[in-house]
């Protein structure tokens, strides 16, 4: 108990200073009785909220996250469902009750803006962006970029600090536990610590096993023990339950929301015989390196563009290729590109485009001009004012957007709903991220995803690992959205299939 | 707290801290603030910093609270529940309404009163561990026989008071000097809150435990802990560890009848 107030009666007392007004007294007991937190559980932030509204699913993430998971948890929402609205929620709420007081946010540099504007427009939480001159002891609620962090002086600045709650945004990047940001945030301390990642498994059942160990080392035991568990997919149940412990997953068909439908379906495409023949041969080259030739194999896959720009690198450090680089060359046709212009004369609307390569890329453009389609191109790494460009054009003039990267916190285009996957990646949450940016909250069409993939070839195999990496995630995380359909099932005809469908095939039932 | 309440609140805040109510519609409040509320809640140290410094004329702010949610006609600020400008009238509030002295009001035709003199303070315990909870306690005690009583604010929120006594009002001194009677109120919060059930304390305690073996399990066979253990294991230590605050929220001494 402190004797401030005590002090000031005497002063009084002793006639030093007025007494107060008895309407302000009374105005005093009255709203220290409303803002009273009348017990441990209930939400108080929707009520310092009236404007916010938050979604029923993220009023409940928040109160699983304080009361059943103690303040530290992964937030693990598929895409587009608010997860920073549920971050923002915990965090006032514990600025409330007075738990914390000093909070650190790490973001990707293009989305601090984004969290500062959240937090300070619909959250009543003032925020700073960190920067150089920023005196950091001064401001409660910090904002930086992960890489800004890890390093020298930063590192060393916030290590000074004493933070009581971490949150932090495209957590999947702390999969690694070998990297310089994995080994700063193992170096904080976290009374409370918010992970943010629709994705908590890419390829790996360890990517989990790291993400948890730094959020609660040892919820999953240790390294060893967990192996000897966990490697194999005989304890999947129980590892999902331990999961399940320290991570809210909201889906989409979780919320309440009628969210329109997937249309996914796989779309084999036959080579011409003068594909097969380069692929064959290709396929059989001599390379020491098996993971080049996988690449070559890829690229074929794709356009003899990509697979040039590759064999010519080969020649110019002296590999004998000169003979298959000129058989690539005399390449007329390409199948693949074909399908995809029939399914875009088909769909009469805007499609999205998504191609592994850059000269693919180019190469479609060229190759939709000549059959009197327009199109613009987007890349991941395009600054945000060109990106609000390229999607007005998109918007405005073109019918295709042929773009390399779904640029992870890219744009978000609902007014399209028709998806090709032009070339297949090698994981299944990048294809996710892909299809959310046209599959989210203000769509209002059913979304048509079309997954081209060669028949007999590496794309098959592609294929096979993307079920399996799907398969890993479901059992540990949970169900997802379909992003794929099962090639084996499909045989030679296109396959339509809705999540309900996807998944059963999926759960083998 | 409705906008009704809120626009009531807000009227007489300014009233009682005279600040002139320029205009005063259904909508909204436009105010001229005194020097002294502007400090409090306009939120622009550097401003009076720089009129200090210079010993320049102050020129505090005339604001527009607008409390209807649907008002996008006019310029101002919106006030709601949780909104900055709000937080900080109810911070202002806090350090005005903080202490009192007050005389009950008696008819005069009563003939001649005799006032006795109560010491009253308003805590609020919180509860602490990696959740909170609050409880608000108003205790009264009379300065001449030592009895205590409980609600205390309840039993005198509807009651006139003056600060001034009447003329025909007789009161009597205190024989417990007030600040023995702070004294004795501060022992009996605690008394009350010693015999309370503290089983959120122990449930935070087995949290802590069980979490603390989790850790534990993590680190088995490392023989010199590294120091993310001890980080960890103080982040424990913080979260978990129950407190009980109290704080004063308020008090004064009251001639009653």
């Amino acid at each position: 108990m402190s004797s401030e107030w005590q002090n000031g009666f005497l002063d009084r007392l002793q006639q030093h200073t007025k007494w107060d007004s008895w309407t302000l007294y009374k105005m005093n007991y009255e709203i220290t009785k409303m803002q009273l937190i009348p017990d441990f559980t209930e939400l108080q932030a929707p009520k310092y909220l009236p404007q916010l509204q938050p979604l029923a699913h993220q009023v409940e993430a928040a109160e699983t996250v304080i009361n059943r998971m103690n303040g530290k948890a992964i937030l693990a929402d598929e895409v587009g469902l608010g997860k920073t609205i549920e971050a923002g929620l915990i965090l006032k709420e514990y600025l409330l009750r007075g738990l914390v007081k000093r909070a650190l946010i790490l973001a990707p540099a293009s989305l601090i803006n984004q969290w500062i504007e959240e937090l300070t427009m619909k959250f009543h939480i003032p925020a700073t962006a960190y920067k150089k001159n920023v005196q950091i002891e001064r401001h409660d609620v910090l904002i930086m970029s992960m890489d800004t962090a890890k390093k020298s002086p930063h590192r060393e600045r916030i290590y000074a600090q004493d933070y009581d709650i971490i949150i932090i945004d495209e957590a999947h990047r702390l999969k690694n536990h070998k990297t310089q940001v994995y080994d700063f945030v193992q170096g904080l301390k976290k009374k409370f610590c918010l992970l943010l990642t629709a994705t908590p498994i890419q390829n790996d059942i360890l990517e989990i096993f790291y993400l948890i160990s730094l959020l609660k080392p040892g919820h999953l035991g240790n390294y060893e023990a967990f192996q000897a568990t966990f490697s194999t997919n005989e304890h999947a149940d129980f590892l999902k339950d331990l999961v399940n412990q320290v991570m809210v997953r909201n889906r989409r068909d979780d919320t309440g929301i009628e969210w329109t439908s997937r249309r996914v379906q796989i779309v084999p495409v036959q080579f011409t015989e003068a594909e097969r023949e380069v692929y064959d041969m290709l396929s059989t080259l001599e390379i020491t390196e098996p993971f080049l030739r996988m690449t070559l194999q890829k690229e074929m896959c794709s356009s003899k563009e990509a697979t040039a720009l590759t064999l010519t690198k080969m020649l110019d450090a002296g590999v004998q290729v000169e003979a298959l680089l000129n058989k690539v060359m005399a390449l007329d046709v390409n199948a693949k590109a074909e399908k995809a212009v029939e399914i875009i004369e088909q769909a009469k609307d805007k499609v999205i485009l998504f191609t592994e390569y850059r000269a693919s890329q180019l190469y479609l453009q060229w190759y939709l001009h000549t059959k009197g389609i327009t199109s613009v191109l987007f890349n991941g790494k395009f600054n945000k004012s060109k990106r609000d460009y390229m999607k007005q054009l998109f918007r405005d003039r073109a019918q295709v957007l042929i773009a390399t990267e779904a640029g992870g916190e890219g744009i978000n285009l609902q007014f399209c709903h028709h998806v090709i996957n032009y070339d297949l990646p090698w994981n299944p949450m990048k294809l996710e991220q892909r299809i959310g940016r046209v599959h989210r909250l203000g769509q209002e069409h059913d979304v048509h995803i079309y997954n081209l993939a060669i028949v007999n070839t590496i794309e098959e195999r592609i294929l096979e690992r993307l079920h399996t990496k799907i398969d890993v995630f479901e059992q540990v995380i949970g169900d997802l959205d379909a992003i794929l359909t099962n090639l084996k099932g499909a045989g030679n005809h296109a396959f339509t299939a809705n999540s309900s469908v996807f998944t059963s095939i999926l759960s083998g039932e | 707290m409705h906008s009704q309440q809120i626009h009531q609140y807000l009227r007489q805040f300014f009233l009682e801290s005279n600040c002139a109510i320029l205009q005063d519609t259904i909508d909204y409040l436009t105010v001229q603030l005194t020097g002294e509320i502007d400090k409090k809640i306009m939120n622009r140290p550097f401003y009076w910093q720089y009129i200090e410094a210079t010993n320049s004329e102050p020129a505090p702010a005339t604001i527009t609270c607008i409390t209807n949610p649907a008002e996008n006609s006019i310029g101002g600020v919106k006030v709601h529940f949780g909104s900055p400008i709000l937080h900080r009238i109810f911070h202002a509030t806090r350090e005005l309404g903080s202490y009192v002295q007050l005389y009950e009001t008696v008819d005069d035709s009563l003939g001649q009163i005799i006032l006795t003199p109560w010491l009253a303070i308003n805590y609020k315990v919180s509860y602490c561990c990696d959740c909170t909870k609050e409880t608000l306690y108003s205790l009264g005690i009379n300065l001449l026989t030592g009895v205590m009583k409980e609600n205390f604010q309840d039993s005198i929120a509807i009651r006139d008071l003056d600060i001034e006594p009447a003329d025909h009002i007789f009161h009597v001194q205190p024989i417990i000097k007030p600040l023995r009677g702070v004294e004795r109120l501060n022992a009996a919060i605690q008394a009350i809150i010693a015999q309370e059930d503290h089983k959120w304390a122990d449930e935070a305690w087995r949290r802590w435990q069980r979490d603390q073996r989790v850790l534990d399990y993590f680190y088995e066979d490392i023989e010199e802990k590294p120091e993310h253990y001890v980080l960890e294991k103080k982040a424990l230590a913080e979260r978990y560890t129950a407190k009980i605050k109290v704080d004063i929220v308020n008090g004064g001494v009251f001639y009653l009848l």
